[in-house]
């Protein structure tokens, strides 16, 4: 009898927190999420974009922080800080005295200073940094979700369009162009869409927790398999079961789901990492 | 001054001036070698040894360094694998961590110090930690004086370097070492988010004002060891965050060498990253 | 530095080597040859031929799986200089300093008589004037020229010199063959990897790899238009009534 009381418990942690219609959206606002991040998380990790894609996250924080005093849409002012941000390391890269590395530490920085002193000083937001900073359960609105569903929508058409130039270029950048591949329209494509992305997943994940979804799903999915739609698919399973893992987990343990899904993904991939490691010494 | 009289301070002016010295010398060394990911992951990755440090009330020094030595062997373990290649394993042994801090400090019965791992606590400086971070600060000092050579051969051709009696391997390892010494010493003061400001943005100013390496160094020790009392200052007269005010006045620095030193376009050997390859 | 030193039974005696990497197929095979002082061998061979796999085999970087390698003498390498980072804030002098670096301990400055050596292996270079000059801002043949100072104060009396006249002026070739030339006159042993097959036949002895040994000799016996087809294989384009034979490489950047 336990055993089934034990079963009927387990049934209920998993489906009471769906019955609430906050977590309803949140649940709604992951899966779109999981489509978008998951698709372009893939092309993240094949064309080795992590540190960009952490670093644009940590980039909108200063814009997150000045959306409410300036009666800004948040995503609006995310993504000003986000294309800032990129615009400025184009810039500051383009005449070669300063390497890309060196360019996306000091505004990664220099954003999360800026954003600390506006959120801390001139404008005391006080407790609603965390939420900036980890992502929230209660806050998703229908513009979020709406949002969420533009960036699934997007990253599903680019990739079916673009794919082949972002693999042709992740293959080989000096010889896509004699392919008859447009390398650079296509990266900008792929940056641009990247940020869209990037702004979608703030509001669950945080600026700092961008990668859990933008980057755990898609390696650990990598770890598993080297094909393309196989890896496709695989990216946006994990990050939708990850996903919604996270929010059952911040539900129960009162926690902002960034760090919850953080967490889950890590071990995850850690499991999987290990366990195709033995299976590779195996074989 | 005014503000000088206070005894915090004075502490936290030394602290800073210390901190910002050990961490602009290393930072060259570090730019040089293309290892601001590496910098950034460390600290980041160490946020569960210093929240696990305040939840037990033990110092936060001992929690930074258990961090940073854990993040390292974890960060040392992804980047072996061959799968997805080290920028992708770093990041996702950093994004993992990171969120397990966050879910440690924010779990509702804790004591919420998070802001203050995040974004540090320089006014907080005590005599320990001062004691500390010259100790740290002297050691990185040391060990750079004693490997400037190995480093030259390694930063200038890793291929060739051997030849020349230097394992480059060693060099990276024993630069990293250095680099979680410097975290460690500066995480408390200048916060888990911001230490990377004093690593990266003095040496970048330097990198484009000196013309030998060792003015370089020279240079981003000076220009560290002032953002930290600029910044603090400036954070005294004006009311604002401490850390993130140093921060903020070593990236000015950052903007004030770039404007005066516009650089010509040069060559680099180093592999390009897409953004490189994007706007070029 | 002197002469005499260098020519002192300098010499590299390769027997049987095979070498891999890690666990990877095996990247060259039975390589045998002799080289002894004075002498100045051209390393022919296809783009993953095994060239870089022998250099790193003699330099000990690389294990050998089969068959022995013995050099007598110092070993210098000198890469080639797109490898080598130039916006990393160094002069020529720095660069041909390096080569004291082997023999200072880390807690020792480098000796007046090294700074002096660096001097004059600039000034053999024909680059005194360019000693302060920052290696970046040097055209490629001065890098190539700063390098091989480098190997000087290294004193090393067998030279393994990569691909020395990729990217390089005419003017700056010449002067490279003539320092060369002085080297080998002195005892030294070079060995020279290259692709130019024409200025291989200037040279005293030719080894050509093809993943394995194909053949060592003097040149006129050894580059047949057998050994440069079992060399390069279709790569090979025959000029002047078979009796010349020019090597077409597919670079890739």
């Amino acid at each position: 009898m336990r055993t089934v009381f034990d079963k009927l418990g387990l049934v209920r942690w998993l489906t009471d927190p769906l019955a609430i219609p906050f977590m309803q959206r949140a649940l709604l606002a992951t899966l779109l999420l999981a489509v978008a991040a998951g698709l372009l998380g893939t092309w993240v990790v094949l064309r080795r974009l992590a540190f960009f894609a952490h670093a644009a996250g940590t980039a909108t924080f200063p814009g997150l922080v000045v959306a409410g005093p300036w009666g800004l849409a948040a995503p609006i002012a995310a993504l000003g800080a986000g294309l800032g941000f990129a615009g400025l390391l184009a810039r500051m890269t383009r005449r070669g005295t300063t390497s890309a590395d060196a360019a996306t530490g000091l505004l990664l920085t220099a954003a999360l200073a800026l954003g600390t002193i506006l959120a801390s000083d001139v404008y005391e937001s006080g407790t609603a940094v965390d939420r900036l900073l980890f992502g929230t359960l209660l806050g998703l609105g229908d513009g979020d979700i709406a949002l969420a569903a533009a960036a699934a929508l997007a990253a599903v058409i680019a990739t079916a369009a673009l794919g082949r130039t972002w693999l042709a270029t992740g293959f080989d950048p000096a010889g896509a162009p004699a392919l008859g591949v447009r390398a650079a329209r296509g990266d900008r494509l792929l940056l641009a869409l990247l940020a869209l992305t990037v702004v979608a997943v703030l509001p669950a994940v945080g600026a700092l927790l961008v990668s859990t979804l933008l980057v755990v799903p898609a390696a650990t999915a990598r770890l598993l398999t080297g094909a393309l739609a196989p890896l496709l698919a695989g990216a946006v399973a994990l990050a939708a079961a990850e996903g919604l893992g996270g929010l059952l987990l911040a539900y129960h343990l009162d926690l902002p789901p960034g760090p919850a899904i953080a967490v889950i993904g890590g071990g995850v991939f850690a499991l999987v990492a290990l366990a195709s490691s033995k299976r590779q010494t195996v074989s | 001054m005014e503000i000088l009289r206070s005894g915090l301070l004075q502490r936290a002016l030394l602290e800073v001036v210390i901190l910002g010295a050990t961490c602009g010398a290393l930072g060259v060394w570090l730019l040089h070698l293309r290892h601001t990911y590496a910098a950034e992951s460390l600290a980041h990755a160490m946020l569960p040894g210093l929240v696990i440090a305040a939840l037990v009330g033990a110092p936060l020094l001992l929690g930074a360094a258990g961090g940073v030595l854990v993040a390292a062997a974890l960060i040392a373990l992804a980047a072996r694998d061959t799968r997805v290649g080290p920028e992708i394993a770093v990041g996702v042994t950093v994004t993992t961590a990171f969120g397990l801090g966050a879910v440690l400090a924010l779990a509702p019965d804790v004591p919420a110090r998070l802001g203050e791992l995040l974004f540090g606590d320089l006014l907080g400086t005590s005599t320990s930690d001062l004691v500390a971070a010259c100790a740290l600060g002297t050691c990185v000092g040391l060990a750079l004086c004693a490997g400037h050579r190995s480093l030259t051969a390694t930063v200038f051709d890793p291929v060739a370097a051997p030849s020349l009696g230097v394992r480059p391997g060693r060099v990276d390892l024993a630069l990293l070492i250095l680099l979680a010494l410097a975290v460690v010493a500066a995480v408390q003061g200048l916060g888990n988010l911001l230490v990377l400001a004093l690593i990266v943005a003095p040496a970048a100013a330097a990198i484009r004002l000196g013309r030998t390496v060792g003015a370089q160094i020279t240079l981003a020790a000076g220009l560290g060891a002032l953002a930290g009392l600029l910044g603090l200052v400036a954070s005294a007269e004006l009311d604002t965050a401490a850390g993130a005010s140093v921060a903020l006045a070593a990236i000015t620095l950052w903007l004030i060498a770039a404007l005066l030193a516009p650089g010509a376009p040069q060559a680099t050997g180093g592999r390009r990253s897409l953004v490189e390859t994007l706007v070029s | 530095m002197s002469a005499a030193s260098a020519a002192a039974a300098s010499g590299v005696q390769v027997q049987d080597l095979s070498a891999s990497y890690g666990s990877a197929a095996i990247a060259l095979r039975e390589v045998t040859f002799t080289a002894t002082g004075g002498q100045a061998v051209a390393v022919l061979g296809p783009n993953g031929g095994g060239k870089t796999t022998l250099f790193r085999a003699l330099l000990g970087e690389l294990e050998a799986t089969t068959g022995s390698v013995t050099v007598h003498g110092t070993m210098a390498y000198v890469p080639q200089t797109e490898r080598s980072r130039l916006d990393f804030p160094v002069s020529a002098l720095d660069v041909a300093l390096m080569g004291a670096y082997g023999r200072t301990p880390w807690f020792r400055r480098i000796t007046a008589g090294d700074r002096a050596a660096a001097r004059a292996a600039l000034e053999r270079v024909d680059l005194a004037d360019r000693a302060g000059t920052r290696f970046g801002a040097l055209s490629g043949g001065q890098r190539q020229r700063v390098l091989i100072a480098r190997a000087l104060v290294q004193d090393a009396h067998v030279l393994l010199l990569d691909e020395p006249f990729a990217g390089v002026d005419r003017t700056s070739e010449e002067a490279i063959m003539g320092i060369l030339a002085g080297l080998r006159a002195e005892g030294r042993v070079l060995l020279i990897a290259t692709h130019d097959v024409e200025q291989a036949r200037g040279w005293d002895r030719v080894l050509c790899l093809a993943g394995a040994q194909i053949a060592y000799g003097p040149p006129a016996e050894t580059l047949t238009n057998a050994v440069l087809e079992g060399t390069y294989g279709e790569e090979i384009v025959m000029l002047d009534c078979g009796h010349r034979a020019v090597a077409i490489q597919h670079h890739s950047h």
